[in-house]
């Protein structure tokens, strides 16, 4: 059937071409399912966001009562709140720390993975398991850990002569707690992929570095880095995107206390959403801050462009 | 690190340290979880001792008796295996189709999942409850299946378009010049050979059902109809002293995955390291 046309020296271009599947063209069924696909992306997940922008423009007493066209009124109300800048910038601050140490302790753990250790299957799986824990399991055993007066982490603290810590009281600490919790549950994505990505550095530029006399040190950072640098950008990115986005975690360690020292914008939306059952409030929180992250992504892919391959 | 006869003692010394220090990190909440659960309720609150014990079970049966958790557990199985189902039907049939078809347009739909990736969790949790408090479907697990789907889908299009674009498509024809229909060639050749995505597509979703609070916390009012994370965080505070029972309760949400993970590694890392899982 197909056969691709192969240019001397385009071999590579020339396999994937033929996969392209231009003589199966014309075939109904495959027509049928590409539609049915295409309605259900609609619907579940296109639709969903433009009936929030909608929402963003009305007013409501609950979910289902009849909604009022408030054109940009929401919007005015949010952007004159003070509450909603500081939870742009509290949510800016825990998610750039926590994304700083995910990505140090990330490539720490993979480069440790990497060297010559024993045991080197169980250490990985191990460095991996705080990624596969539901938010939920690890929240609470954090506030058992940190239990007044008997968490194992309290207990522990006060033998070192920090005597009791609050970490609820206290709106650093409280930020603090909610941050190392990130780090500890999705360090392991940076971990994988970094440690995928080192398999894919060839030795032989190591080995010329070590002719020319680099130390450990300058290997990592004149070779390992530069070589990561794609996957980097990429992990960068979604942890990014993915901890600006975050609510679980803040929601069940602090509920965005002590005095809104925590609450960031999607702790606001819910709160205003589900608790003030405010729907246009939450709806107008939850889209400009979308807005927020895009303009943030397009810059950042000015900054980093990927290497696009397809 | 790349030449091990250079590795001296020193570094050496160095390099377990650093291993120590990271699987005690990495462990020991999970560690102490597992302690607490099967310590006796009696001694929980008199002691920090790492060592376990005494043992006992007695956290777990009251967990099991006192609570609703059997029905919360029962709840998120079955929530988990309809959202797995779906997803897998779905996934494999907007992947394969937008593979083996050339028309304007199926980049977006690659593109719309890309999308879903940057969605806050409330933009969608807000006007999907909204939909679903009109239609009168607020509260029932449907509304939390298709919010669950808003998640997993884009994460199995995204891992299956990877997996079907590699595949040859010779095979297929060679099957289809052989007499097999398009939809026989898809279940004798295709689906055989895409077995290890779509077993990491199963697992992730089932992950991502089974751990969500999130989406549970919108949706579901009533305790008999919550999932086990929301179900678990409402028995806080409304008891005094439970938290053996509530370290039992983590234990059996986390168990289930563990036992994935040990049996599914490879899928799991490979699921991981294509970047897949939102979290």
């Amino acid at each position: 059937m197909t056969q691709s046309v192969s240019i001397p020296g385009a071999a590579k271009s020339g396999r994937s071409r033929s996969t392209s599947p231009q003589s199966l063209g014309g075939d109904g069924v495959i027509y049928a399912l590409f539609f049915l696909g295409l309605a259900l992306t609609a619907v579940v997940i296109i639709y969903p966001a433009f009936y929030a922008i909608e929402l963003s423009f009305q007013k409501a007493e609950s979910f289902i009562s009849e909604p009022e066209w408030v054109g940009f009124d929401n919007y005015a109300r949010v952007l004159a709140d003070t509450e909603f800048w500081e939870a742009l910038w509290r949510g800016i601050i825990f998610a750039g720390f926590a994304i700083v140490f995910q990505v140090i302790l990330g490539i720490a753990f993979a480069m440790l993975l990497d060297a010559a250790i024993p045991m080197k299957r169980v250490m990985r799986g191990i460095a991996i398991l705080p990624y596969l824990l539901p938010t939920l399991v690890v929240a609470l055993t954090i506030r058992w850990m940190l239990n007044d007066p008997i968490g194992v982490i309290t207990v522990g603290l006060q033998n070192l002569g920090f005597g009791i810590v609050d970490w609820y009281g206290s709106p650093t600490l409280a930020m603090v707690l909610v941050i190392s919790a990130s780090v500890w549950l999705w360090t392991p994505f940076v971990t994988v992929a970094f440690l995928a990505g080192l398999q894919s550095v060839p030795d032989s530029l190591y080995e010329a570095a070590k002719v020319d006399g680099a130390n450990a040190w300058q290997r990592f950072w004149h070779i390992t880095l530069p070589q990561l640098r794609p996957v980097l950008t990429v992990v960068i990115l979604l942890r990014a995107i993915w901890m600006f986005n975050k609510f679980d975690i803040i929601w069940l360690l602090t509920g965005g206390g002590p005095l809104r020292s925590t609450e960031h914008l999607p702790v606001m939306a819910y709160r205003k959403a589900f608790q003030a059952y405010d729907v246009g409030m939450g709806a107008t929180i939850s889209t400009i801050s979308f807005l927020i992250l895009s303009v943030a992504v397009i810059i950042y892919f000015r900054l980093f462009p990927l290497d696009t391959k397809d | 690190m790349r030449n091990e006869l250079e590795v001296s003692l020193s570094s050496r010394l160095a390099l377990y340290t650093a291993m120590l220090v990271t699987f005690v990190y990495c462990f020991f909440p999970v560690y102490w979880m597992l302690v607490t659960s099967v310590r006796e309720p009696k001694v929980l609150y008199n002691t920090v001792s790492l060592i376990p014990g005494p043992f006992s079970l007695e956290n777990y049966r009251l967990l099991l008796a006192a609570t609703d958790y059997p029905t919360w557990f029962a709840n998120s199985v079955f929530v988990a295996t309809v959202t797995v189902l779906i997803t897998l039907v779905f996934s494999v049939l907007i992947a394969y189709s937008v593979t083996r078809l050339r028309m304007r347009g199926k980049t977006a739909i690659i593109g719309t999942m890309l999308l879903a990736y940057m969605f806050p969790p409330l933009l969608v949790a807000i006007p999907l409850y909204t939909i679903f408090a009109q239609l009168g479907l607020a509260n029932t697990h449907l509304a939390l299946i298709i919010s669950h789907c808003t998640i997993t889908l884009p994460l199995g299009v995204w891992l299956l378009w990877g997996f079907f674009k590699q595949q040859p498509i010779d095979v297929e024809e060679a099957a289809m010049v052989d007499g097999c229909s398009r939809l026989a060639a898809f279940f004798r050749v295709v689906l055989p050979l895409s077995l290890p995505g779509i077993t990491t597509v199963a697992i992730f979703s089932f992950l991502l059902s089974w751990t969500d609070y999130t989406f549970a916390l919108v949706m579901i009012d009533s305790d008999s109809q919550k999932t086990l994370p929301v179900g678990l965080e409402t028995m806080v505070g409304q008891y005094e002293l439970r938290d053996g029972e509530l370290m039992a309760g983590t234990s059996l949400i986390a168990l289930p995955l563990l036992a994935l993970f040990i049996f599914l590694n490879r899928y799991f890392i490979h699921g991981l390291a294509a970047g897949a899982i939102k979290r």
